[in-house]
């Protein structure tokens, strides 16, 4: 669309000083509906500010410039090139920020694991271990259930393994824990334990707070009672430690004060 | 008597466990209950109903069932799926069996006692043997979809029902396969989401069938056909638990809301001679889940989650119509859970998994009788001592001078050592204690904190001297050959001569501390003992019995005293025998050797010596008369037993100098604000 400049008006010039100011004004107004009612590319916008201020000076009628077709072309051009440019950057950029942390994570694995020669140990003996200790364990549980009773402590039993290994092999990983950081925490035994408290205590149960059940008594009575539990002594602790605070604070600073 | 200041202690707050399975044994009269923390006490119903042996809990047994076998064995099974036996001579557990089957939710025992079947988590049923000295894996029975909740034999031992989530099964125990399989509806007829929990089963002689479920319904079915029979529909809550008598003429129902249901078995018409089932007499007297039921010849028994045992006779079975068949609800502990320095004024609250130690306050008002006198200073939690480990603490003691704290479990014996330094305290713990102390049943320091003696459950009696920072084992007594009877009470003379000790079954011994020897042997009488104390200038030593009685030795002369004969002659006030409580606590004046301070959970006595003593027709609890009365009529009203029923319900009552005791009380009401939560009742109008 083509913008049509603000013309000049063709009063003489001293007319034209006293009329600079509303002439201006209009400019600058034509300038702000410009800003205003229709965007353009800053591009656009500033040849015609600068032709503007020129133009208070030469009230000549001249036809916007011409831009042939070949400079509108190297300008787009231009614009493409830079766009692609910054692309491609950005893409290196984030391609070399991938790679630094897969090494990162590569480096980090490679700690944690044991040196290379263990490894291969590990695995070329662990195949054919793997049978032989689950049964182990398994009778190490009993054995260590009945020593327990027996003797009031936990056994230590030296085939436990206490690491945690990872074997480099095909898919198979297995590690071995301790059996007694396992022992109170059986997850059958949780899981009975769930199901009563849902049984008893769950969704479904019509169950009521001991407040309300003592109090029933007292709502019946002739003469209407409180609750039994008519205080909550829990509510608001912080609030109330936080007055106790201030207010031995302020009995100390009280007692400052006074003494001078 | 005198004027006294009373501390008034309410800062205890000891809440007891509530009760899961309660066991009847029949040949010994003796009842046998679990609570939900692991501990399993043994109740002699004969000896008016007194706690005399206990074993402390421990955090990951979560007991579900417990029976009694052939023989007075005692064997219970929990979540973590083993299989317990209890020594009851030794006071420990046996053995430990696991039954490999996951948490066990059922355990019964064949009506031969030959037999002991468990029920699992994963829907097995396990038979074991029981042998002489332990019990064997002998099968398993067809496995089931869901876990075995419940389980009854049948008289004749052939076979076994077993109640489930939604279906009950019958199985033949020769095959070990299931035979019928009986379908419950989840909610008296009409359609619910929630599955049917088969809380409890009961095979009788006849072939019925009674399951207890979670719908409220307590159900009759005939195994032979494994179908239903009568529907009774008695609750809004679940039906927990249920027990038939040794006649199966009748049979009890505990309930979630706190009423136990009493069926009988009556003709239909006076002269028929068809039977059916009745539900007769609903009781109320529990306010949470009643979790477990027994039925005894002559009474019911019921316990569940508000902590209480509630022993009910049955009036058309009790013979005689005396206070004997009245109701008897045990609530407090048996035993002194308290301990206290009258030095420094400290006391030591023994809880399941720690200690707490509290300096009491102090004021320096004055008033008169009945007044409460305004605190100056605050009562003062000073320490507060958590055990290792998932064992409870079974005694625990602190020394008069308030220097040392010496506490036990299963397997540990605890000794610290305290040093206070303006009003803060210092804890410093004495390692590397010998083995042969842990399981101690009773500590005790001596008067002037330079020895300690224990108890231990294998019968030995330990006399160890303490010294700045370390100890020193003196001597050990050793039961009398033969026997291993665990010693369950001490008493030690102010003097520090004489040390006193009671069994569970021989009379009271009496050591002589300085010559490390047996000194006499008080006579046994058939009652346990419940409290025992030694007075200090006379030594003469006060025994008080399960059944009200009390005696008074005299140790230097090797016999009853005067006093004692009198009162044995003359026999106590009727009232006095009929006290529910025992006597857990004695103590005595340092000033004044005619008075005996005893107290029980409802009230406290001085036994004034040089006074009359009452017959049954004075009245025993007469309180100080107004002033206005002449004295004649206070010289003739007047008898040796003053009682007070001012504080109640103790839990503990001394006296820490001339002009001031400490009674600590424990309300109800706050044992029971901290249960779980009830099912809901609708009250109209509210």
């Amino acid at each position: 669309m083509v913008q049509l400049r603000p013309r000049a008006s063709r009063v003489p010039a001293s007319a034209m000083v006293d009329e600079g100011q509303p002439a201006s004004e209009e400019e600058e107004a034509a300038e702000h509906g410009l800003l205003l009612g229709q965007p353009s590319s800053g591009a656009a916008a500033e040849p015609l500010e600068e032709e503007d201020g020129e133009g208070d000076d030469e009230f000549d009628d001249e036809a916007p410039e011409e831009l042939t077709f070949a400079s509108a072309q190297a300008e787009a051009r231009e614009e493409e090139r830079r766009v692609r440019e910054s692309v491609r950057r950005d893409k290196t950029l984030l391609k070399e920020k991938r790679k630094r942390r897969e090494e990162l994570f590569i480096e980090q694995k490679k700690r944690k694991l044991l040196p290379d020669n263990i490894l291969e140990k590990l695995t070329t003996a662990g195949q054919t271990n793997i049978k032989k200790s689950s049964g182990k364990l398994k009778e190490a549980t009993l054995q260590k259930k009945k020593e327990e009773y027996e003797k009031g402590s936990v056994s230590k039993n030296a085939k436990e393994k206490v690491q945690k290994v990872q074997s480099v092999g095909q898919n198979k990983s297995y590690w071995a824990l301790r059996l007694k950081d396992q022992d109170l925490r059986d997850s059958r035994q949780e899981a009975a334990k769930a199901f009563i408290q849902n049984s008893l205590y769950g969704p479904g149960t019509n169950r009521t707070t001991v407040n309300k059940f003592l109090s029933l008594e007292n709502k019946r009575l002739p003469v209407k009672k409180a609750a039994a539990q008519f205080l909550n002594s829990a509510w608001g602790t912080q609030k109330k430690q936080n007055a106790k605070r201030f207010k031995r604070r302020w009995m100390v600073r009280k007692m400052k004060t006074s003494k001078k | 008597m005198g004027e006294f200041k009373v501390h008034r202690v309410r800062f205890f707050n000891y809440v007891p466990s509530g009760i899961r399975c309660v066991a009847y044994n029949n040949q010994s009269n003796r009842l046998a209950v679990s609570r939900t923390d692991g501990t399993v006490e043994i109740y002699n119903l004969s000896a008016n109903y007194f706690q005399e042996k206990f074993f402390p809990g421990h955090e990951s047994r979560a007991t579900e069932a417990l029976c009694w076998a052939k023989g007075q064995r005692l064997f219970s099974a929990g979540l973590n799926g083993e299989i317990i036996e209890y020594d009851l001579q030794a006071l420990n557990i046996k053995y430990a069996v696991d039954a490999f089957g996951g948490p066990i939710w059922s355990m019964a025992i064949s009506p031969h006692g030959s037999q002991l079947l468990v029920g699992c988590e994963d829907g097995s049923l396990k038979l074991f043997q029981i042998t002489l000295d332990k019990i064997q894996f002998e099968r398993n029975f067809d496995r089931q979809k869901s876990r075995i909740l419940s389980l009854s034999w049948h008289p004749s031992g052939t076979h076994v029902a077993a109640g489930s989530i939604d279906y009950i099964s019958v199985f033949d125990v020769k095959s070990g396969s299931a035979v019928h399989k009986m379908l419950v509806d989840r909610q008296y007829m009409s359609v619910s989401k929630r599955k049917c929990i088969i809380w409890g089963v009961a095979f009788l002689s006849d072939g019925t069938v009674i399951s207890v479920d979670s719908a409220g319904k307590v159900q009759f079915w005939d195994s032979a056909t494994g179908t239903l029979v009568k529907n009774h529909l008695i609750a809004n809550a679940d039906v927990q638990s249920i027990a038939v008598s040794d006649q199966e003429d009748s049979f009890v129902v505990g309930t979630a809301e706190g009423t136990v249901f009493h069926f009988q078995l009556v003709s239909v018409t006076s002269n028929s001679s068809e039977k059916q089932w009745v539900r007769t007499k609903p009781f109320q007297h529990h306010t949470h889940d009643v979790r477990a039921v027994a039925h005894s010849p002559t009474a019911l028994i019921s316990g569940g989650t508000d902590t209480h045992l509630v022993i009910r006779p049955l009036m058309e079975k009790v013979e005689v119509k005396n206070y004997d068949a009245a109701l008897r609800k045990i609530t407090f502990p048996h035993r002194r859970l308290i301990s206290c320095s009258k030095k420094r004024q400290l006391l030591l609250f023994q809880f399941a998994h720690h200690l707490e130690l509290w300096r009491l306050g102090s004021t320096v008002a004055t008033g008169k009788n009945g007044d409460t006198l305004p605190l100056s200073k605050d009562a003062d939690h000073l320490l507060h001592l958590k055990t290792k480990g998932p064992e409870n603490i079974i005694c625990s003691c602190i020394s008069p001078c308030g220097s040392w704290i010496a506490y036990s479990t299963t397997s540990r014996f605890f000794l610290y050592r305290l040093n206070y330094e303006h009003d803060n305290i210092s804890l410093q713990r004495v390692s590397k204690m010998p083995a042969f102390l842990r399981s101690a049943l009773q500590i005790l320091f001596s008067e002037d904190s330079t020895k300690l003696f224990v108890a231990s459950n294998q019968g030995s009696l330990h006399v160890i001297r303490l010294l700045e920072g370390s100890f020193k084992h003196l001597h050990t007594f050793q039961p009398q050959s033969g026997t291993v009877e665990s010693m369950c009470l001490l008493a030690v003379s102010p003097d520090g001569n004489w040390l006193a000790a009671s069994g569970t079954s021989a009379g009271v011994h009496v050591y002589n501390i300085k010559h490390l020897k047996l000194h006499c042997t008080v006579p046994s009488y058939n009652f346990p003992v419940t409290a025992l104390a030694i007075a200090p200038n006379t030594n003469n030593l006060v025994i008080a019995h399960s059944d009200q009685q009390v005696f008074e030795y005299s140790i230097p002369d090797k016999q009853y005293t005067e006093w004692s004969r009198t009162i044995q002659k003359q026999g106590f006030h009727y009232l006095w025998l009929q006290r529910d409580t025992p006597i857990t606590h004695i103590s005595f004046h340092p000033k004044r050797p005619m008075h005996i301070l005893l107290h029980d959970a409802y009230m406290f006595c001085i036994i004034d010596k040089s006074l009359p003593l009452p017959n049954d027709k004075t009245l025993l609890y007469n309180p100080l008369p107004p002033t206005n009365e002449s004295d004649v009529i206070r010289r003739r009203t007047a008898h040796a037993f003053k009682i007070s029923k001012i504080y109640k319900p103790l839990l503990f009552m001394d006296l820490l100098d001339e002009r001031t005791l400490v009674a600590v009380e424990r309300p109800l009401d706050d044992i029971i604000a901290q249960l779980p939560p009830p099912i809901k009742k609708k009250k109209f109008g509210t």
